[in-house]
């Protein structure tokens, strides 16, 4: 039984960080409303505060430009799938495992290349 | 371990999936059904992964991401591209090749 | 996730990880395609517009006939193997590649399709100097955007990286030695097959919904497919094709597994085949596509799909033929029956050819259910000669429905092509050649094909197939003659037919593949001995 607390107590560094960050994050936000003057007023409560009243319901369409973003977040995403594993092994292989995930790369430049190119990439 | 709860959730996401691409008409929820079924795989093969006790399965679970990160990307341009014509994406409106 | 974390987790000691040793030599026609199709990326984003379609297909003609030149020095240094059945060459790249005779035979075949496509592609005297493709696939059809693009002259030249990496994900895809590599495989040649589908010039509302039904019932197909691997790894725990034949003749673990996971893969395969009842896409998808990519697709993708499915049942479940052969021998009647009796009630000459397409896939299924080693023709090689004769005469078919035109576009209505035979009697006839090659007459390939999967499949004791095939081949040969007889002697309708005069591009495609159809009926024995040389897969 004490074997198991021993195991426990060795999570205690943890609970330790993730207590002093709750309390850092606490803290500073308790402050900010301490100090800050609170006027309150109907204007507030918008969900702008721009000055133009929001029109129509909350759900809109996004732009189709943020699209091409979302494909190049999922493209990037997916291939730092691949670097983790390389990562873990890279020591043991050496210089030939540094070529091959060259190559790889190679190939995902290739194609943001094309797409740079194509002019996929400017905010029109 | 057992494995038999993992697969029959597995079965059942394959399932709901294959269900839906059958009955779903809007294109794009039939490609949400698409990527649930092949997710339902990838659960598929880290259970197995485990249970034989290799690494393949969870390997082959990386490359199932990317090819349907890769089916996404194709997936929704042709979608798209339908929706830019017809302002629709139903597929019961995709119907011109019908004899 | 660290090593350490992983091996907790795994509860077993990883074998240490040693760098993969790959021998490049052997897989250089398959590096030199996916090569040349990076190339053609780079050459789309570079290479100024005026120059770029030339250049394209440079790169492309240039990279096909190399990996062929390679093809053809890889398959002489094959050594022989002697082992249960005879063989040559084996696998490589880490046991990921099985690069034998039937694989090497599949490469040249496939570049041979692969370069005939890439002449349809180049063809651009048939639509006022553009190519078959559109102008910009983002822009609506019938837009002024669209009407911009097409007066700019703009073209789409990516079709030619894209039929590349097809060609490279077919390639990869009859040799892969594992059923992961096979899944990438088929995504590979899938995806860009999806794309090019959608790229007609013409007809471009039809072309984009073919490109949709084909990518939704694709991608649907590719997850059964999945999940196959996925109970077949559970059952073997693995994915190599030689450690699933020895899991399934040592009978461990689940049979329901292994049966699940066989009878999902065939799912998955009899779809990229187009055997009944998973045909439903093909009449679409042929029609709506661009012509020459349906060309392309119709040979490619059938050869592919046959060559992986004949290694996966063969290599990895032919200890458990006796679970699979029945669904075999199922699906390859109705589909033998169903194309022939659908392709009877057809008014458009692309549908035609889909349904022609679907009853071969039911002939090749014969094939299949044949004999696997032996002295006589086997399963492979009949299969494999079989779909060079298909595929030439297929790709030489609708390279002949690009040529017939009106104002609109191609005419691929059937009662358009009355009097054909009086408008352009070398094309009429050369249209005759393929319908009677599909039919199965003496003196053409498609005679000698069907005799040889008829053969493999007597040997193999499949003869009630045998009888189905014959029968089904009488019926599609009253439709086959119905549509010679309207060539050349039904009185045409209005001007009748008009042809296109092409480049020396479609005039060699389609001199071409009328020389093989021929060919291969008169002296077939060169490509029987080179099929049957080829001997068995090797794991």
């Amino acid at each position: 039984m004490s074997d198991y607390a021993d195991y426990l107590a060795t999570y205690a560094s943890v609970a330790a960080i993730i207590g002093v960050g709750v309390l850092l994050a606490a803290g500073m936000l308790g402050v900010n409303r301490l100090f800050r003057p609170t006027l309150t007023t109907p204007a507030k409560l918008l969900t702008y505060e721009s000055g133009v009243d929001p029109v129509g319901a909350g759900w809109a369409q996004s732009n189709v430009r943020y699209y091409v973003y979302a494909f190049l977040y999922v493209v990037f995403a997916v291939d730092a799938v691949f670097l983790f594993p390389w990562a873990v092994v890279f020591a043991s292989i050496g210089w030939a495992a540094a070529i091959e995930m060259a190559v790889f790369l190679g190939f995902i430049a290739v194609g943001l290349v094309y797409a740079w190119r194509k002019g996929v990439l400017s905010w029109t | 371990m057992t494995v038999e709860p993992f697969i029959g959730l597995s079965a059942l996401l394959f399932a709901i999936g294959a269900i839906g691409v059958l009955v779903r008409r809007n294109a794009i929820v039939v490609f949400m059904c698409v990527e649930l079924m092949l997710n339902a795989c990838n659960l598929s093969f880290v259970t197995f992964a485990r249970a034989h006790g290799n690494l393949d399965g969870q390997v082959a679970a990386f490359f199932v991401m990317v090819v349907a990160a890769a089916e996404v990307v194709v997936g929704l341009a042709i979608i798209v591209s339908i929706f830019r014509t017809r302002r629709s994406a139903s597929v019961d409106d995709a119907s011109l090749l019908k004899l | 996730m660290s090593a350490v974390s992983v091996q907790a987790i795994v509860g077993a000691a990883p074998s240490p990880i040693e760098a993969p040793d790959v021998d490049y030599a052997t897989i250089s026609p398959l590096l030199i395609i996916l090569g040349a199709a990076v190339l053609g990326v780079l050459v789309e984003a570079f290479v100024p517009r005026a120059y770029r379609f030339v250049t394209q297909i440079a790169v492309a003609v240039v990279g096909v006939v190399a990996a062929f030149v390679a093809t053809v020095v890889v398959g002489a240094g094959l050594d022989t193997v002697d082992g249960e059945v005879t063989g040559r060459g084996g696998p490589t790249a880490m046991g990921s590649l099985s690069v034998d005779g039937p694989a090497v035979v599949t490469w040249a075949m496939l570049l041979f399709f692969g370069l005939l496509g890439v002449l349809l592609f180049a063809e651009r005297r048939l639509d006022g100097g553009l190519s078959a493709f559109t102008s910009q696939a983002s822009t609506p059809p019938g837009s002024a955007d669209e009407r911009h693009a097409t007066r700019l002259r703009i073209e789409h030249s990516e079709v030619f990286p894209l039929a590349m990496f097809a060609l490279g994900g077919m390639m990869f895809f009859a040799s892969a030695n594992d059923l992961l590599g096979m899944f990438v495989a088929l995504e590979v040649l899938s995806l860009p097959l999806y794309l090019m589908c959608g790229l007609a010039r013409r007809r471009r509302l039809l072309s984009q919904e073919a490109a949709m039904k084909y990518f939704l019932l694709g991608a649907f197909s590719s997850a059964f497919f999945l999940y196959g691997i996925a109970m077949v790894y559970g059952y073997a725990g693995s994915f190599g094709l030689a450690e699933i034949s020895t899991a399934v003749s040592s009978q461990i673990g689940g049979q329901n597994l292994l049966l699940a996971g066989m009878a999902l893969i065939l799912v998955g395969l009899l779809f990229k085949v187009a055997a009944v009842p998973f045909h439903a896409w093909t009449p679409d998808v042929y029609q709506g596509a661009p012509t020459p990519v349906t060309a392309f697709m119709a040979a490619g993708t059938k050869a592919a799909a046959f060559v992986a499915m004949l290694r996966i049942f063969f290599v990895a479940f032919g200890g458990a033929r006796w679970d699979w052969a029945p669904a075999v021998w199922a699906i390859a009647i109705i589909t033998m029956l169903f194309g022939a009796i659908a392709s009877i009630a057809q008014t458009d000459v692309k549908r035609m050819l889909a349904y022609s397409s679907i009853a071969h896939a039911g002939f090749l299924l014969v094939g299949m259910a044949g004999l696997t080693s032996g002295d006589g023709v086997t399963s492979v090689s009949a299969v494999l000669f079989y779909l060079v004769a298909y595929g030439a005469a297929a790709i030489g078919a609708f390279a002949v429905v690009t040529l017939v035109r009106d104002a609109g576009g191609e005419t691929t209505h059937l009662g358009r092509w009355a009097g054909l035979g009086k408008e352009s009697p070398v094309l009429a006839v050369a249209f005759t050649i393929f319908l009677l090659s599909f039919a199965g007459i003496p003196l053409t390939g498609g005679f000698i094909s069907k005799w040889s999967v008829f053969a493999a499949a007597w040997d193999g004791g499949a003869w009630p197939l045998v009888v189905v095939g014959v029968v089904a081949s009488a019926l599609a040969l009253f439709f086959y003659i119905r549509v010679v007889v309207l060539l050349f002697f039904a009185p045409p309708q209005g001007d009748g037919p008009t042809v296109a005069v092409p480049s020396p591009l479609t005039w060699s495609v389609v001199a071409i593949t009328v020389a093989v159809t021929i060919v291969l009926g008169v002296l077939p024995g060169p490509l029987l001995d080179l099929v049957q040389q080829a001997g068995a897969f090797v794991r």
